[in-house]
């Protein structure tokens, strides 16, 4: 019996990062561009939005009339955050991370636990393609850290 | 009572300064407020967490060193959780359900109301939740509105309402006011001083709006290209103050 693969069409393919660099948390003290929208906080006077798969936006809001961007966290898998006494609790893939954020001009890594969401590892925002159509599907056990447009085989498929 | 005075003077200080302070000491440190579309948040010492299936418990009263207490497996996907006081409010594609975190490190289910499949944010105090559902969308057959639930019961939450909305998303609440946000439809702001019973008060357009925090005097949205700010002293007549562009 012939098998005739399925032929190659133009979609995303992942590209992977190491783990150890893939999950390096950092800060930089510039606004950046807001490419993908994600879930907002705010905690006296800042307001935090999420960039899923990518880091944090930190918006200074103590004059709501100058409210402005003041710089992004950096964090590969994140989709969630919450806060509790100048301690940032996000995801960073299926970890939680603790970032301290009590001073900006040294937000670091506090701790962190690995494999706490076991969901999020695959299920992460960064897990999927930024937009629809077909892909290739991520390998187990790999870090995504950002999509490329390529020709692929018609391996995976997001609808939205 | 002078002495009395100082006293109370050093001690009120003492609260009030101690809950601005950051760092770790034995006052309670303060949390801030997610939108409605959130997985994560913390009550106490827990930080609870949602994905599709699992919903998650993190000791976190030694932040250096957090615990995963428990990992419960649920059917249903979950979209959202919502803290008020020992209470967790998730919503799901099939329904809201109410965990009990008495015990803080094992939450419990104690309530659920299904609804047929619809995504839904949920927010909610002791008496009354209010929980949107998308009908329209991926997310299924129910009917699209705002959906206003009596919890004085947490085992059997009855329906008391159904507005009916095209394109709800998140939504926040204050003490008198309920704002859903409907995407280019704009956001809506209700009278809840008859909780039961929201009354649509106005509806501010030009934006797209998805998810909002109602935080002291200031409404924060999101909304498609950027972050908007509204002044809410007047919780009822939200003033525009700001837009953050994305």
């Amino acid at each position: 019996m012939n098998y005739t693969p399925r032929p190659k069409v133009w979609g995303y393919k992942p590209v992977y990062g190491v783990e150890t660099s893939a999950k390096v948390i950092s800060y930089i003290p510039i606004p950046k561009t807001v490419i993908t929208a994600g879930n907002i906080y705010a905690y006296h006077n800042y307001v935090f939005q999420v960039e899923p798969g990518l880091g944090i936006h930190v918006i200074d809001n103590s004059i709501p009339s100058d409210g402005h961007r003041v710089g992004f966290i950096n964090v590969n898998g994140c989709a969630q955050i919450s806060i509790k006494g100048d301690k940032l609790y996000t995801n960073s893939y299926d970890d939680i991370v603790v970032i301290d954020f009590s001073d900006l001009n040294h937000v670091r890594e506090f701790s962190r636990l690995k494999g706490v969401f076991i969901e999020y590892r695959f299920d992460s925002p960064i897990a999927q393609p930024p937009g629809p159509g077909y892909y290739e599907c991520p390998s187990y056990g790999s870090f995504v850290i950002e999509w490329k447009k390529d020709s692929v085989f018609q391996q995976c498929y997001k609808a939205n | 009572m002078k002495k009395i005075k100082y006293i109370h003077i050093v001690f009120w200080s003492l609260l009030f300064f101690g809950c601005e302070k950051s760092s770790d000491t034995a006052v309670a440190l303060s949390t801030g407020k997610s939108g409605s579309l959130a997985k994560f948040t913390i009550i106490g010492n827990y930080i609870y967490a949602v994905s599709m299936h699992y919903l998650y418990t993190v000791d976190i009263s030694n932040p250096s060193v957090p615990v995963k207490t428990n990992q419960s497996q649920l059917s249903f996907d979950m979209e959202t959780i919502f803290p008020y006081k020992n209470r967790l409010f998730i919503g799901s594609k099939t329904g809201l359900y109410i965990y009990s975190i008495d015990t803080a490190s094992i939450p419990r289910l104690i309530g659920e109301a299904k609804h047929g499949r619809s995504c839904d944010p949920v927010v909610a105090n002791d008496s009354v939740s209010y929980s949107t559902l998308k009908g329209n969308t991926y997310c299924g057959p129910a009917t699209s509105g705002l959906y206003v639930h009596d919890i004085k019961n947490l085992n059997t939450p009855l329906l008391k309402k159904l507005v009916p909305i095209n394109d709800p998303i998140g939504l926040g609440m204050t003490d008198s006011a309920l704002y859903v946000c409907c995407a280019n439809a704009g956001l809506k702001v209700y009278n809840i001083r008859n909780a039961y019973d929201p009354m649509e008060e106005s509806t501010i357009s030009g934006s797209n709006f998805v998810d909002v925090i109602p935080y002291g005097k200031i409404l924060i949205c999101w909304v498609s290209d950027g972050i908007s700010l509204y002044d809410i002293a007047n919780q009822l007549q939200p003033i525009f103050i700001k837009k953050i562009a994305n």
